[in-house]
This record gives C-alpha cells, sequence and structure tokens, in this order.
C-alpha cells in the first residue's frame, strides 16, 4: 500500500443544503426537516469519493458548521457567541466557555457510524483539536489558557474513546491553530497526548496556515501517528528542511491549493507528488488536499479531487507502486 | 483628569438584523446591485452609530470604528503605490485575516486613506475624535517582499504613513494614533521601529501622537518607546501583563494609554480590581494625564460585548479618578 489517497474533513455544502441551513438558522426549519437533506449530501459526498476510487474516505462534515462551534453547540459549560469578524465581510460564531466543560453525551459517533455504513473504505473520525478549541473560544471560566485546553482534552479523550469503540480505525484531530503561539507549542503537545493517550486507532493531527519554522522542531514531538500539512499554499518550502530532518511518522501531503477557484492541472499534481517522494517512503506517504475543501464549489472541490486522484494513480503507475 | 479611549476598531455588525446592514449592503454592492454611494451611505450610517455607541458609554476619546477597513493591513496598501493586495494570511494569535500586502515597486503615499472617515466621524461625535494609523513597522513586518531589506521597507512605509499623517493634520485631526502591535513580536527591532516613528512624528505638525503596542507586552524596551517624540504611549495590560512590573519598576514620565480592559475575550472585567492596580501605579505614571482603554481594538468581540467593554473602560477610569 502506497500513496493512498485521502481529504482533510470539509467539503462544500450543496445549494440546497446550503439553502436549508440557512431557514433553519432563521427558525423556519426543524431538525427533523433538515436531518434527511445532511443525509443526502453526505450520501452523494461519500458516493463520490467512492466513485473516483479515494483510499480513505471522510463524511464531508455537511452537518456541522463552524469547526469549534459545532462541538460547543454539544457540550456542557459551553455557549456560543454573537457574531464576530474573520476577515472582510465574513463573520462567524465563537465558542464562550461559561462553566465546567462535560460532555452529555457523544458528539460525533452517530454520524461517523452512520457514514461508515454506507462505505467499505475506511472513515476517519474528525474532532476539533484541544488547542485549537482553547485558542478560538472565549474563556470566562478557567483560570488560565492551559486549565481550558487541558479541560477540552478531557472531553475530547472520551469522543475519541468512543469513536474508537464504534470501530473508527482512525481518528484525525485538527489543530489549525497549532502555530499561533510559538511560546505555546509544550501545551499543544500535552493537550493532544491527553486526546490520544490509550487509543489503538491510527491518530492524525491536521494543520495549516502556519508559521512551520518554529513549529517544525514539535512535529516529531506531536503525539499522533500522522502529521497532515497544507503544503502547495506555502509553495512546498518545507520540503527541503524535512531533508535535513526527517519526519519520524506518516505524513499526509497537500498537493491542492484550497483556497485556488483555478483548478490544478493533473501535471502540476504529479510535480508536487514526485517532489514529496523525493523525501518521503511512498508507504508513509499520504496525498490529500492542503485544508478542508468547504469554500469552494461543489464543482470546484469535485474537479480538483478528480485531479488528485488522476495525478496519484499516474506517478504509482510510472513508478510501479501498489 | 483620568481620561477614556478606545484603540480603534469597533465590531461593525452585531447580532440584529439592523445592526447588519453593512453586511448586507457589501453583500449587495459586491454582486452588483448597489451602487457605491449607496454603500457609502450605509457606512456612514455605521459610522455614526458606532461613534454614538462610544460618546454614550463615557468614551472621551472615540475613533470611527475603523468601520471602512477591510483589514488593518489593506485598507492602508490599497491607497499605496508600488504595493498590491494578496491571499488571505491570519493576523497574529487572533484567528482573523488580512489580505496581504505584497510590495511590487517603490512604495509612495498616492491618497489618504483615513482622512474622509475621520472627517466624518468628527462632525458628529461633538469632541476630538482619534484618528488611527497602522504604523510603517507593522506594515512591513507583515507584508510580503521580495528580497528587499526590512530597514528599507521601513523606510518607505514610514514616508508612507508619514503622508497619511500630514492628510490628517492638515484636515484638522488634533489626535493621532499610530499602531505597532507588530513590535511586541520582535522587541529587538526597536531601532527599526524607532526610525518609522521619527519618520511619521516630523509630520504630525501640532497633534497630539500616540504610539501604541498591542497583542503582547513590551517591557524590555519601555524606555526606547518612552524616548520617542510621542506625546503618549498605549500598552496592552492584558495580553502584555509583563508590562505591569516594567511599569511600576520604571515609571513613565510619557502619558499613557492604558488598555487593562481585556479586548479579547468576553469575560466581565471588574473596574474595581483595575481602578486598584492603575492606582497602584500612582507616583510611578502620570496617571492624571493618561486615558483607560481596552488593550486592543474592540472588533475581536461580539457588538453587545463590545458595548459593555466601553461601559467598563468608562467606569474604571471614573474609580481611577475618584482615587487620585
Amino acid at each position: 500500500m502506497s500513496l493512498l489517497t485521502t481529504s482533510v474533513g470539509s467539503f462544500p455544502k450543496p445549494p440546497y443544503l446550503a439553502k436549508a441551513r440557512a431557514l433553519h438558522s432563521k427558525g423556519e426549519l426543524t431538525d427533523a426537516d433538515l436531518r434527511p437533506l445532511e443525509e443526502r449530501a453526505t450520501r452523494e459526498w461519500i458516493a463520490f469519493q467512492e466513485e473516483i476510487g479515494i483510499d480513505i474516505l471522510v463524511d464531508g462534515e455537511q452537518y456541522r458548521g463552524d469547526m469549534a462551534t459545532y462541538f460547543a453547540e454539544n457540550l456542557d459549560g459551553c455557549e456560543v457567541s454573537g457574531l464576530v469578524r474573520s476577515y472582510g465581510n465574513r463573520y462567524y460564531k465563537k465558542p464562550v466557555v461559561v462553566g465546567e466543560l462535560e460532555r452529555p453525551r457523544s458528539i460525533t459517533v452517530d454520524w461517523w457510524t452512520w457514514a461508515q455504513g454506507l462505505t467499505g473504505k475506511p472513515l476517519k473520525g474528525m474532532l476539533t483539536g484541544p488547542y485549537t478549541m482553547m485558542d478560538w473560544s472565549f474563556d470566562e471560566h478557567y483560570a488560565s489558557r492551559e486549565a481550558l485546553a487541558m479541560a477540552f482534552a478531557e472531553v475530547l479523550h472520551q469522543e475519541a474513546k468512543d469513536l474508537e469503540r464504534a470501530g473508527a480505525e482512525m481518528i484525525q484531530i485538527d489543530e489549525p491553530a497549532l502555530s499561533t503561539r510559538a511560546d505555546e507549542l509544550d501545551l499543544v503537545v500535552k493537550a493532544l497526548g491527553a486526546v490520544t493517550r490509550g487509543l489503538d486507532a491510527k491518530t492524525i493531527t491536521h494543520t495549516c496556515y502556519g508559521n512551520y519554522d518554529a513549529v517544525f522542531p514539535y512535529f516529531n514531538r506531536l503525539p499522533v501517528d500522522q502529521i497532515d500539512l497544507e503544503m502547495s499554499n506555502s509553495g512546498l518550502d518545507l520540503l527541503e528542511r524535512f531533508r535535513r530532518e526527517p519526519l519520524k511518522k506518516e505524513i499526509a501531503f497537500g498537493v491542492i491549493d484550497v483556497h485556488s477557484h483555478v483548478i490544478e492541472t493533473e501535471a502540476q499534481v504529479r510535480e508536487r507528488i514526485e517532489r514529496a517522494l523525493e523525501i518521503f517512503a511512498p508507504e508513509t506517504l499520504y496525498i490529500d488536499p492542503d485544508c478542508g475543501l468547504k469554500t469552494r464549489t461543489v464543482e470546484e472541490a469535485q474537479a480538483k479531487l478528480r485531479v488528485m486522484v488522476a495525478a496519484t494513480r499516474a506517478v504509482k503507475a510510472a513508478r510501479g507502486l501498489e | 483628569m483620568t481620561s477614556t479611549t478606545v484603540v480603534g476598531s469597533y465590531p461593525r455588525i452585531g447580532d440584529a438584523p439592523e445592526e447588519q446592514r453593512l453586511r448586507r449592503a457589501i453583500g449587495r454592492f459586491d454582486e452588483g446591485k448597489v451602487s457605491e454611494a449607496d454603500l457609502r451611505e450605509v457606512e456612514r450610517s455605521v459610522v455614526r452609530e458606532v461613534v454614538e455607541e462610544q460618546v454614550a458609554a463615557g468614551i472621551a476619546l472615540p475613533t470611527d470604528g475603523q468601520v471602512t477597513w477591510s483589514d488593518s493591513q489593506s485598507h492602508f496598501a490599497r491607497h499605496l503605490d508600488g504595493v498590491e493586495v494578496d491571499g488571505l494570511v491570519r493576523y497574529f494569535d487572533t484567528n482573523t485575516y488580512y489580505r496581504q500586502p505584497v510590495v511590487k515597486g517603490k512604495v509612495r503615499w498616492r491618497e489618504p486613506a483615513t482622512v474622509d472617515e475621520w472627517r466624518y466621524a468628527s462632525s458628529i461625535a461633538g469632541g476630538p475624535v482619534k484618528a488611527v494609523v497602522t504604523g510603517p513597522f507593522t506594515l512591513a513586518t507583515l507584508a510580503k517582499s521580495d528580497g528587499t531589506a526590512k530597514r528599507e521597507l521601513v523606510r518607505d512605509f514610514a514616508s508612507a504613513v508619514a503622508g497619511e499623517v500630514r492628510a490628517l493634520q492638515q484636515a484638522g485631526a488634533t489626535h493621532i494614533q499610530v499602531d505597532e502591535p507588530a513590535i511586541t513580536r520582535a522587541p529587538e527591532e526597536v531601532g527599526l521601529l524607532k526610525e518609522g516613528v521619527e519618520r511619521v512624528a516630523g509630520e504630525k505638525g501640532r497633534a497630539w501622537l500616540c504610539l501604541f503596542a498591542y497583542f503582547g507586552d513590551v517591557a524590555g524596551i519601555l524606555g526606547d518607546l518612552a524616548a520617542l517624540p510621542i506625546d503618549n504611549l498605549g500598552l496592552d495590560l492584558v495580553q502584555g501583563e509583563r508590562n505591569w512590573k516594567a511599569l511600576a519598576e520604571a515609571g513613565s514620565e510619557v502619558p499613557l494609554t492604558l488598555g487593562v480592559v481585556d479586548a479579547r475575550n468576553t469575560r466581565r472585567d471588574d473596574p474595581k480590581a483595575l481602578a486598584r492596580s492603575l492606582l497602584a501605579l500612582k507616583g510611578e505614571v502620570p496617571l492624571e494625564e493618561s486615558h483607560v482603554s481596552p488593550s486592543n481594538g474592540l472588533e475581536f468581540l461580539p457588538r453587545e460585548k463590545a458595548r459593555e467593554k466601553l461601559r467598563l473602560v468608562a467606569e474604571a477610569a471614573k474609580l481611577v479618578e475618584a482615587g487620585l
């Protein structure tokens, strides 16, 4: 097995679902009316991934809004804030921690179980990591950033254990905020470790938008089996560093720029994979997009994924890889 | 007397539908459904609302809330020659993004970026309105350039920012603030910052000039900053907690803007505790000539929380005043 293809997590919501979610947020559509549309979109994305031959699937997070508030909505001790600006004319809501964090019931397991039932291929369990949850939340309760990160780690550990019990073979814990503060990287390691402790499932962490210079020495210390990195958008700058300081775990290597409308050519993606193969062994190298694809249109995301799979196949064929 | 101010930005939308009219107007403008003049009218109505909210909460020296700014970097870059605006980059540790300016040629000030909005905000405030510009050191640090030495970049951006400051003071601005958050992340580069601020200060005329360093502390370079040709030094005393000790030890002769109300968290600050901490600096810093403020711009908070923080600033300042 080599050059397995996968995705980072989110896929765009088809227009019928986006419209329904807007109505739902205004109170004009019930949960019961929304759910079949979320299931329909999830089925479509699972079918698409199978059709183009992706090896490790995701459910596409059609039932999630923001990756942090989705968890906040499902935890005791957590509320959701009013709108704040993300950039330009984009706004989002943030978690507000107002009491001791507790997980009254599992958050992602029902969806994971349902979506895994649609495919014979492995489907990743997807969590937002404790450091990112902490960094992206307002905190009105805990005494310090560390205390809050560790409280999130505890409930996420419970969730990861439940996913594993349900049969998840791979659990991804996203930490896009990982590189936010260079002086808190030890806390990232500690909090992530508290989530992954005692898990038998393969663990993955994804990060993006980073000052990787400061983070680099920590890659081998992150207590996960695989790191998933945005590589295309950062111009593959990191490769030389990996040549000098080898990674001692698996890597999922982003070959698709998720921020651009432009569809990469197969030749471009092949070249990125070939460059990755100069550094990484094919058995430990996974191929995926830089980040979640939810900001692209369905058509753009599908076209990008098709190119990714075709390019990976071409590289494997040229090199005689299984 | 101890006065009150804000650092600059303010949430331009709230959760009530009426408070989201700017978001809708920008969306419709982007779709080509409303004219630029229509959009400006909505922007103005929000600037008015934001200024009125600050004044009503007891802020003596408000700003225009930076309501028209896309972000703190590209808003200026769009009015400069030699700079283009590129993709999104994370803005410090805020989980917000700015469009990154890319230096493509000699950086030059072309036209005012802030004068119209400052003038409009002034027309409704009933008192002075503080004009805010992003500082040359921060512009140079967050921009992308191909190999130009940073010193040269800071100099060029400083000349450009000096052009903006000149335009502001010629338009009648009596209070101008230069934001330099990037220095909290690179205090060893204070020499470059100094060159930039000196160049900018040279164009301030008779205006009061504040240098504000937020998103961290400047404890190790407090003396260097206080020695700059400025009238006021703005400090983040929340994320830059180490500033407290530095102030207690070294004091300050320069009046300060004391960013004590947490602008990054929704937790309600205790104005009594803040006033006590500030009064402990009595004798070390000129509290009577200083301002109390949030720790940085308020746009990272939901609108209703930003309103509450304004009231907390005013309350803390009153308690300090009573204790002096």
